[in-house]
């Protein structure tokens, strides 16, 4: 213990006033102060006949390397921006979170270039034939850096999956039309609140009959049917857990986590899946927003150039990200506040020392949400009066492609930093018994997820978008 | 101040909600989360009883003072 305080620095130091001060002191409000800042500054100049283009610089798609080459060399100015660009944007906001970034500039470096590298591989032309999915050689390549050769502790201050993943998904609002929103969210919210429900029941019933502590029982629960490693750790509060209840949660939720960014793609890809309705699938079975994020924009990549997939790329990050961000983890605080009155009513009266409150779903809100849906409207409304084809031809180039590009950028930094981050031996050792309540759970959880997306409500998905 | 303060666990020197050190004792957190997270609140770990809690808790143990935030 005393290694680990001695590891906190200045850090533990900071107070835990909540109000006003987590505007400053939560990722989740910076990556809304970056993803709008970038979408504000995007429409600006894009208002003013300008262009965020020229930062948001990603490499061509290419079939040699001497063409590869050119590109790079053409354009090395606009990487060096760009990186700087990112470099200061999240330094700055890493040093106001209270890290300690003497090495965020080296592990910077090393996650640029490295997802540098990786966007250039996904550019390849041959890059499907050969299933090199940047999202899956980002996660593979990361596990294989941090399990196998080992960094130094200290280049994780750069490797902030969350932060890059909310950031990314900020910036994701500015492509997806409010109107969208609005349209698909209900069934959104119908299907994501039916399979949650369900999983957390079965995971529930399934660790109290093995004996487990209803506390941990209701972890693992909230830990596969909301939002991964952040329901487990928000339920693990709200119950008020044993101090080895989160830690076990999270080991779960990772490795399945893991595979099902592996799994869910590629039996989508096997069945021939349309791309929205995978993208439904995904957002209902994945456990945390990083990695559905991975595995959608895999599976995406796959529209148009897999014979038999069809549907747009963007079909499968609207669909998902409406399962995922709308239909679940927005009710994160709901969870929390029902579950901590179940606690302190029934499970222990008399320890708990508190009575929940209703401003319990807000502290527990998803902020970047608030940004994701902002963007959204900012950007709709920005280009509401242009027709279809003006809107292809002018909005697309100079407004919401580059946000794009930089969207990509964010998600590439997160796919490789959970990779990164992701060191199976230092897990907690899980237990057989929370191993197999959370299994179970994960089982109904996919075929349920499953019969929804591709039977119930497949036309819904399938037509997301057109 | 002791005296006008509430007694609950974010004024209490045996409870942490610091981010590092939860980041710290909670291995995988930064792989698919982040104690740096909304979704998180202000919980944090009570090393008396150990137990991770809701900063708005409280139990006759309460020691007034600041623990690390």
């Amino acid at each position: 213990m005393s290694k680990i305080e001695a590891e906190i620095g200045r850090g533990a130091a900071r107070t835990q006033s909540s109000g006003w001060s987590e505007l400053w002191r939560k990722e989740d409000w910076w990556a809304i102060w970056l993803g709008l800042g970038i979408v504000i500054v995007a429409y600006l100049l894009f208002a003013n006949g300008s262009s965020i283009k020229w930062l948001a610089v990603a490499p061509a798609k290419w079939s040699s390397l001497s063409q590869l080459g050119a590109d790079i060399a053409t354009n090395i100015d606009r990487y060096v921006a760009q990186f700087v660009f990112w470099l200061v944007v999240f330094g700055f906001a890493l040093t106001a979170l209270g890290h300690r970034t003497r090495a965020f500039v080296p592990s910077f470096v090393f996650l640029y270039l490295l997802s540098a590298l990786i966007f250039v591989i996904g550019q390849w032309d041959r890059a499907n034939y050969y299933d090199l999915e940047p999202p899956l050689v980002a996660l593979v390549l990361g596990l294989v850096i941090s399990n196998l050769l080992g960094l130094p502790r200290s280049l994780d201050v750069g490797f902030r999956v969350e932060f890059y993943i909310k950031t990314g998904i900020v910036l994701l609002g500015a492509t997806l039309p409010f109107t969208l929103i609005i349209w698909a969210g209900p069934i959104a919210i119908l299907q994501a609140s039916i399979v949650s429900i369900v999983t957390f029941f079965v995971i529930y019933w399934v660790s109290r009959s093995l004996d487990l502590d209803r506390r941990l029982a209701a972890t693992l629960g909230a830990g596969g049917a909301v939002c991964g490693v952040s329901a487990a750790i928000a339920i693990a509060g709200a119950v008020g857990a044993k101090k080895e209840h989160a830690p076990i949660a999270i080991s779960i939720v990772i490795f399945w986590a893991i595979v099902m960014i592996f799994v869910l793609p590629l039996v989508s890809r096997l069945l021939h899946l349309p791309s929205g309705v995978a993208g439904a699938w995904i957002g209902t079975s994945e456990f945390a927003d990083a990695a559905g994020f991975a595995a959608a924009d895999a599976y995406g990549r796959l529209a148009g150039n897999v014979p038999g997939i069809t549907g747009t790329a963007d079909q499968t990050m609207f669909a998902f990200t409406l399962m995922k961000v709308v239909g679940r983890d927005i009710w994160i605080g709901i969870w929390a506040f029902v579950l901590a009155i179940v606690a302190t009513t029934r499970w222990e009266p008399a320890e708990s020392g508190r009575k929940p409150e209703a401003a319990e779903i807000w502290r527990r809100f998803p902020k970047f949400v608030i940004g994701f849906v902002l963007a959204s409207v900012i950007i709709t409304l920005a280009t509401r009066d242009y027709s279809l084809a003006d809107f292809n031809k002018q909005v697309n180039p100079t407004l919401v492609g580059p946000i794009k590009d930089l969207r990509t950028w964010a998600f590439i930094f997160c796919f490789l930093s959970i990779g990164l981050t992701t060191r199976f031996m230092e897990l907690a050792r899980a237990g057989t018994k929370p191993f197999l309540a959370f299994t179970s759970g994960a089982a109904v959880n996919i075929v349920l997820g499953f019969v929804l997306s591709t039977i119930v409500f497949a036309a819904h998905w399938e037509n997301l978008a057109h | 101040m002791a005296a006008s303060m509430p007694r609950q666990c974010r004024f209490c020197t045996h409870f942490c909600s610091d981010p590092a050190y939860l980041e710290a004792v909670f291995p995988g957190l930064t792989s698919l989360s982040s104690a740096y997270a909304s979704v998180r609140a202000e919980d944090g770990l009570c090393r008396r009883h150990d137990r991770y809690l809701s900063a708005r808790s409280g139990c006759e143990n309460f020691s007034p003072g600041r623990g690390k935030g």
